[in-house]
């Protein structure tokens, strides 16, 4: 039995409890092996899938080397964001400072690469040393006659949401920098999708089967002379509220642009995410009309092979741990439509407000977790039998060490799960590896903590031949 | 080999006060090198008769890893052994960590080697204690004991208490431990009995008291020490003094640090707001 430790406590809550009270919104705890990522990790992710820029990590090359190709962003053109560009800060440098060695590599990448923006990372080193990284990215922006853009994501400074917030910042600046020319009404930004397996692609072929225009998508297969003309769009369409609320707050101070929150993941959220768009603009309503078009014969395409994989999934468990609260909701619902229940859920930077509607919509005795760590997800899987484990590269191995299914719903995912077509990938990702006969050679988790105290029992072997529900 | 670190207020005199003592050291037979741990690589001048020296990190920086102690270590006043960390210009990088890495690149070198035959090592550090990397010497049992370099004033006094906090830290640790008070007088009133009190309090004992004397400022436009410059003078034969009081101290305690409003009645009990007569 794992137990919890005492700070963690006010993190995890069971539902049905009374009263409901879940801490978030803080700093991990130190020792509790978070599952999060640095607050430079949170910048490198939402800022790398712009492809045609120079990301440059200002520091050790460690920081470069962990987060070199991070995610599966693709791009339709340049792949100059897959490259992991470091200064390889090392100890002479410390002592006398990085500029110079980062005004050396920025001129030479960019002479090299001709990119269209150059953005600058500052790492944990470079905020104790403290180079002036924004008076270089100035200068050698005049030099280049290109924006060159730190981004403020010392490691140590905060959480990773704080990386997303250095990231929404850089981008800030340079919205409003390009002229919105030709530009119609009824048009949006995708943000907060990241093109992960090509599903920007998705989301833009039904914003297009809609006729509705997409400036920029921040930042999927995102151009920088796409960001620079964004705020020449009539609304913000954000997904994964944890890393783009913030630029769409911006946006929305700024330049007047309201924004909604939707999420891609699963039919119900999909659909309602092309309504709540085509809503948006009334005095088209042949976008509303074409909306449900579109989304009638999709579902209908859809829907056989989710009832073929429903029948084999009704009644499993599942657990499901996410960047963002907000796809924790998606997949509530859409494991739901596989007939399948939650019983555990968290996210690594949800808030208060997040919690209380996932907290809504799981069913009594659901698990939720705020910031969680390895033990914590371990405790939770054995001892809520749970045959799945939704997470991202960091919650793999754990699944697999306990000998339970896993579905891969973060940056390594190879197939698109967004959109109509998207679920039904998810679907057959979540029926595959839940009923993969390899399972009956692992012994379930609950029982290797809780032997059956069966008269004449054989121990492994009798374990081991017991038949999974 | 005893290792001694000198700390103080910026602009106390550490650095005149170490040389000068290392050169009556000298003069006594002692073999000693002295560390400058000050990015403006202005502790050894004196001993040197100039800044002509390279320093361990520009050394470094420029060529490489292959460096050789005769690079960076040069021979000085009575034959003692000069050595400067060096680091960055002010505002850029980390000069705390300037002088990790000089420390370790020397002990690499051998500098510190029984073949070097030492008496002494002195280490002058700059300024308070600001960061982890001006506490290197007296962490790791690098310095064994400390000397303060103080006067009368207020903050010289304030800056003297707050490294008496450092002492304590690392005494625990790394064993180190304060050997005096060196009063580099600036002619406050009652300065001599204020910092013998100053320091009865703070456990340890007021080493010397050195007699402000314009022979110093004579000695050291000349890029010399006192006793390099005129040994018969008055003042040399206080840096003899000194040096011996060191040689023999057996004096070293784990400081006890005043809390301020104590040091501050100690600056009035001895008479700091009298108007003078």
């Amino acid at each position: 039995m794992i137990s919890l430790l005492d700070q963690r406590k006010p993190q995890v809550h069971v539902t049905g409890a009374q009263p409901f009270a879940m801490a978030c919104d803080k700093q991990s705890l130190a020792g509790s092996v978070s599952q999060r990522a640095c607050v430079f990790c949170g910048s490198r992710v939402v800022l790398y899938p712009i492809v045609d820029a120079v990301h440059l990590v200002h520091g050790p090359i460690g920081c470069a080397a962990y987060t070199w190709d991070i995610r599966g962003a693709l791009s339709s053109g340049p792949q100059l964001h897959r490259l992991s560009f470091s200064t390889d800060l090392q100890e002479k440098d410390v002592i006398y400072g990085g500029e110079k060695k980062l005004y050396q590599a920025l001129v030479e990448l960019i002479d090299e690469y001709q990119p269209k923006a150059a953005f600058v990372y500052s790492t944990c080193i470079v905020g104790l040393i403290g180079d002036d990284v924004q008076a270089i990215c100035k200068r050698v922006a005049a030099e280049k006659n290109i924006p060159v853009l730190p981004v403020h994501s010392e490691g140590f400074k905060g959480t990773k949401k704080d990386g997303y917030r250095a990231a929404c910042e850089a981008m800030f600046t340079l919205v409003g920098t390009a002229d919105t020319l030709g530009i119609p009404r009824t048009s949006i930004n995708i943000l907060g999708d990241f093109n992960l397996a090509g599903e920007t692609w998705i989301l833009r072929r039904y914003y297009q089967e809609m006729g509705v225009d997409v400036v920029a998508t921040i930042t999927g297969d995102a151009r920088i002379d796409d960001i620079r003309r964004a705020h020449g769009a009539s609304l913000n369409v954000v997904q994964c509220s944890g890393s783009m609320t913030s630029l769409a707050q911006m946006m929305k101070e700024k330049y007047g642009i309201p924004f909604l929150k939707v999420s891609y993941f699963g039919l119900e959220d999909t659909a309602k995410a092309l309504y709540d768009v085509a809503e948006y603009f009334p005095e088209n309503p042949a976008i509303l009309t074409r909306a449900r078009t579109l989304v009638a014969r999709e579902i209908a395409a859809a829907l056989p092979a989710l009832r073929h994989y429903r029948q084999a999934l009704a009644g499993k468990r599942a657990a499901l741990y996410t960047g963002g609260a907000f796809k924790a909701f998606s997949l509530v619902r859409a494991l739901r439509t596989l007939g399948m229940t939650t019983v555990m859920a968290g996210s690594q930077t949800g808030n208060a407000q997040d919690y209380d509607h996932l907290r809504q919509i799981c069913d009594d005795g659901t698990v939720l977790v705020d910031d969680t760590n390895p033990l914590e997800l371990a405790k939770f899987i054995q001892e809520k039998q749970v045959d799945l484990f939704i997470g991202g590269v960091k919650e793999r191995p754990i699944a697999f060490k306990l000998g339970v299914a896993f579905c891969d719903h973060n940056h390594e995912r190879k197939i698109p799960l967004a959109g109509f077509e998207g679920m039904v990938h998810f679907a057959r990702e979540v029926h595959d590896s839940v009923m993969s006969p390899v399972w009956q050679f692992t012994r379930r988790p609950a029982e290797t903590i809780q032997p059956p105290a069966l008269p004449g029992g054989t121990g492994i072997a009798a374990l081991a031949t017991e038949a999974r529900p | 080999m005893r290792k001694v670190a000198i700390y103080g207020k910026g602009g106390i005199g550490k650095s005149t006060t170490t040389q000068n003592t290392v050169a009556a050291l000298a003069e006594m037979g002692k073999k000693v090198m002295v560390v400058g741990c000050d990015p403006k690589a202005d502790s050894t001048r004196l001993l040197l008769h100039g800044l002509a020296q390279k320093t361990v990190l520009d050394t470094l920086r420029e060529e490489g890893e292959d460096v050789e102690l005769d690079d960076i270590r040069k021979s000085g006043y009575g034959g003692s052994l000069c050595t400067e960390s060096g680091g960055p210009e002010p505002g850029v990088g980390c000069a705390g960590r300037g002088i990790i890495t000089s420390i370790n690149l020397l002990e690499q070198l051998g500098a510190y080697a029984e073949s070097n035959a030492l008496d002494y090592v002195f280490y002058d550090v700059l300024g308070d204690v600001v960061c982890g990397g001006f506490a290197m010497p007296i962490r790791e049992g690098k310095a064994q004991e400390i000397y303060i370099v103080c006067s009368g004033e207020m903050m010289a006094m304030y800056a003297a208490n707050n490294i008496c906090k450092g002492i304590v830290k690392f005494a625990e640790a790394g064993g180190v431990r304060l050997g005096g008070i060196i009063c580099n007088s600036r002619k406050v009133d009652n300065e001599k009995e204020m910092i013998a009190e100053f320091a009865k309090r703070l456990g340890t004992q007021m080493i010397h008291f050195v007699p402000r004397d314009n022979d110093v400022q004579r000695a050291e436009i000349r890029k010399m020490t006192v006793i390099d410059w005129n040994p018969k003078c008055v003042q040399a034969d206080e840096y003899r003094q000194l040096a011996r009081s060191i040689d023999a101290n057996e004096m070293f305690v784990v400081p006890k640090p005043m809390d301020i409003p104590q040091l501050e009645q100690l600056l009035l009990d001895f008479g700091v707001l009298e108007v003078a007569a």
